[in-house]
């Protein structure tokens, strides 16, 4: 048997079905009219399914500090890769551009959220730091 | 703000995948590795070893993300398999295709895939040089009947107007009950595609990590239950040809309507491992009050490291209450403007 592997360097696959967040009415939830640009401390991550909230605490110039709650992905690819529920811990520092609830409360859909020195979160746009995801060739 | 790429479907985190293709042509009688996969029916294969009641063992940790996509492009016609070349080729046009959203629209309001590693090339892929899962001379799904598409008709008028009445006018996967891929038929999903068998005395179980759900078949024989009952997942039964494991699903409800179809859903599904690492999964379905004829389909399914990680659904479905209030918000805001 041969088999030939191929390790495609920045190559994605796009599959012309259903977008996957199809299941996700984010358009019931949030306002592309209503574009955030948030900086916060984290207070807490919540590791969970359907989708990750991740909760900052954002000092306002007057400096009044609100609590916000931005919306990511499911973490369980994340956690297959070695992450764990410690991986981002209270007290970091986040960037968010998103977009705000439409009801208008503090919440937002975290579409880019970057460290203070502006790494990506977790995995960003290459697989940093945890193991890889691993095929059972056993 | 400047334009964005779409980066759920090209972040350079795919550098960490390996795509393993097949050498061999489909036709080719060789016995080993996942060119098995291709062997014709009743070729000498490798032979699975055995559970301690003297079953196949299929136990393992899965996962069933394929580049293949369920229904075959048009324009490739009645060609089943891709050579490695125009597989190799139409992968690389997929990695060069950008799809552009603009801020401000509803493409762009969505967390970054990749950041999460749930772009699809950023796991373990099923290998297959199949052009689309489904099989045979058109590799589509069936035109439907017309009483079916009077059915989803019907069943789209009932609800307009009402799509955020309350949760009950949401779908089932937003509602986190079911999702549309479990089946079965069980179908690839954009993410954390994996499933895991266990087996024990007269019983297959099936968990989908999406969503986190259980398919307990018997293989004791039994038959199915009253036409009376339906279940979301309909009723399983399984039963051993041979070396493959042979599913029969009936007792469907109309709320999961699998491609249009609803309560005459009939799905037959084998699964055979054909080698230490790789079951083939094949599907036949039949609804005759949906479609005129019965098709099928061929995945395949390789193994992961695993573990499944729960796929809690419900229990942190913010989602729900958001979706309900961002639609009262919008209705207030409708109200005030009269």
């Amino acid at each position: 048997m041969t088999k030939l592997v191929f390790a495609l360097a920045g190559a994605c696959m796009f599959l012309a079905t259903v977008p996957v967040w199809a299941h996700h009415s984010f358009a019931a939830e949030f306002d592309p009219q209503k574009p955030i640009k948030l900086t916060g401390t984290v207070t807490e991550m919540e590791w969970i399914n359907p989708h990750s909230w991740i909760h900052i605490d954002v000092k306002g110039s007057d400096g009044k500090v609100t609590s916000w709650m931005v919306e990511g992905g499911s973490p369980n690819a994340l956690l297959r890769r070695g992450f764990t529920k410690e991986s981002l811990p209270a007290g970091a520092v986040i960037m968010i551009e998103g977009y705000q609830a439409k009801d208008g409360s503090n919440r937002a859909n975290g579409r880019d959220i970057t460290f203070a020195d502006g790494r990506k979160l977790f995995l960003g746009s290459a697989g940093t730091g945890a193991p890889d995801e691993k095929t059972g060739e056993k | 703000m400047s334009n964005r790429f779409l980066a759920s479907f090209c972040a350079a985190a795919a550098a960490t995948v390996a795509f393993a293709f097949i050498a061999s042509a489909p036709a080719a009688a060789q016995t080993t590795g996942s060119t098995a996969l291709f062997a014709k029916e009743g070729a000498k294969t490798w032979t699975p070893p055995r559970t301690p009641d003297g079953v196949p063992d299929l136990q393992g940790v899965y996962t069933n993300s394929t580049q293949v996509p369920l229904e075959r492009p048009k324009n490739v016609g009645a060609k089943e398999f891709y050579t490695r070349e125009e597989a190799e080729a139409l992968m690389k046009k997929a990695a060069e295709t950008h799809e552009v959203v603009a801020p401000g629209t509803y493409g762009d309001v969505h967390y970054s895939m990749a950041q999460f590693g749930l772009e699809k090339g950023q796991s373990a892929i099923a290998e297959s040089l199949r052009t689309s899962l489904i099989i045979g001379a058109t590799g589509r799904v069936p035109d439907l009947l017309p009483e079916a598409r009077t059915r989803q008709a019907a069943r789209a008028a009932a609800n307009k107007g009402h799509e955020f009445d309350g949760p009950e006018n949401r779908g089932l996967a937003e509602r986190c009950i079911i999702w549309g891929a479990e089946g079965p038929p069980m179908l690839p999903i954009g993410y954390n595609s994996n499933l895991q068998i266990v087996q024990g005395k007269g019983y297959v179980a099936i968990m989908q990590e999406m969503i986190h759900d259980v398919r307990i078949i018997p293989t004791d024989g039994r038959t199915h239950v009253a036409s009376s009952v339906h279940e979301l997942l309909g009723d399983a039964v399984g039963h051993w040809e041979g070396d493959t494991l042979v599913v029969d699903t009936t007792n469907f409800t109309d709320r999961t309507a699998f491609r249009g179809s609803g309560e005459d859903l009939h799905v037959v599904e084998r699964f055979t491992k054909v080698d230490p690492n790789t079951v083939r999964y094949q599907f036949t379905v039949e609804a005759p009050h949906t479609w005129a004829e019965p098709w099928s389909a061929e995945i395949p399914m390789t193994k992961i490291d695993g573990p499944i990680f729960e796929y809690a659904c419900h229990e942190g479905n913010y989602g729900m209450p958001n979706n309900l209030s961002g639609a009262r918000a919008e209705e207030k805001k409708l109200a005030e403007k009269k």
